[in-house]
């Protein structure tokens, strides 16, 4: 089964939205300065003294939201046959002497 | 049509490696999964450099566990190794597996991690299986499945004439 621009584009978005959040989001968390981790540091005293450069709600939301788009990838490939809407498909095609 | 007891969803999403699904999956665990290690280690050549001692004194508490006397003997006789190793190493596990190169390489020593924080975290309230056995199962899978294949440097390695020579290089690689 060849993937059409549907199939290509949600799962891209897909992918892309994951690694986004966690990959880029990610270095430039780091490249901020501290914390390198999405969590709020806190003096002795219990107050905060650095905050996260990046929301880790946004964070997840984008790992959550790529997730999302992977499963109305699944909903679409259910409910539209494999063969359907493509001209390329390379699916068994039975070869016969004459 | 053939029926394919051994992969019975393959004419559904054609979850077969060979698939189109599987090239967007694959490499998107695998860069998640170098990107777990990699800010584990970088995170720490930053704040430490190569001096972490919170690895061999780790090692020392790991008293009791399924691997005997050998991480206390490490805590104790191999601080020097160990501690640039950690940063070090956790830092080049996870560019290899983001890149894809040496995938089952870095795969190897990043299961040797995870060994180790699943028999030393001992975090088992919950049961035996635990995230740091996941994260452990994550790189024998990457082992497996020879991720580093898919959108990974590996791919393009072991199509030079250096490794078509020397077949035995795909352990280390794929």
């Amino acid at each position: 089964m060849e993937y059409n621009t549907i199939d290509r584009v949600l799962l891209g978005a897909s992918s892309g939205l994951v690694l986004f959040s966690v990959v880029v989001l990610g270095v430039l968390e780091i490249l901020a300065g501290k914390p390198y981790s999405p969590v709020e540091i806190t003096n002795e005293a219990g107050e905060v003294v650095a905050t996260p450069a990046i929301d880790p709600t946004i964070r997840t939301g984008l790992v959550l939201l790529g997730l999302a788009v992977l499963l109305v990838w699944f909903g679409y490939r259910a409910l539209v046959p494999a063969d359907a809407g493509t001209s390329e498909s390379i699916h068994s095609r039975e070869q016969t002497a004459d | 049509m053939s029926y394919q007891a051994t992969n019975p969803l393959s004419n559904e999403f054609e979850l077969e490696l060979s698939r189109p699904l599987t090239a967007y999956w694959l490499p998107t665990l695998r860069v998640v999964v170098g990107w777990w290690f990699f800010h584990a280690g970088i995170t720490k050549l930053i704040e430490n450099g190569l001096s972490f001692t919170g690895g061999p004194a780790y090692l020392k508490g790991m008293t009791g566990t399924a691997l005997g006397p050998i991480p206390v003997w490490m805590g104790n006789n191999l601080a020097w190794l160990i501690e640039p190793g950690v940063p070090l190493g956790e830092t080049l596990i996870g560019l290899g597996l983001m890149v894809g190169a040496l995938v089952r390489l870095a795969a190897f020593f990043g299961a040797v991690f995870m060994t180790l924080f699943w028999v030393g975290n001992a975090g088992f309230g919950n049961g035996i299986v635990t995230g740091d056995f996941l994260g452990l199962l994550l790189f024998v899978t990457m082992i497996v499945l020879a991720t580093g294949r898919y959108f990974g440097l590996d791919a393009l390695i072991e199509r030079t004439e250096f490794v078509r020579n020397r077949p035995r290089l795909k352990y280390l690689l794929g």
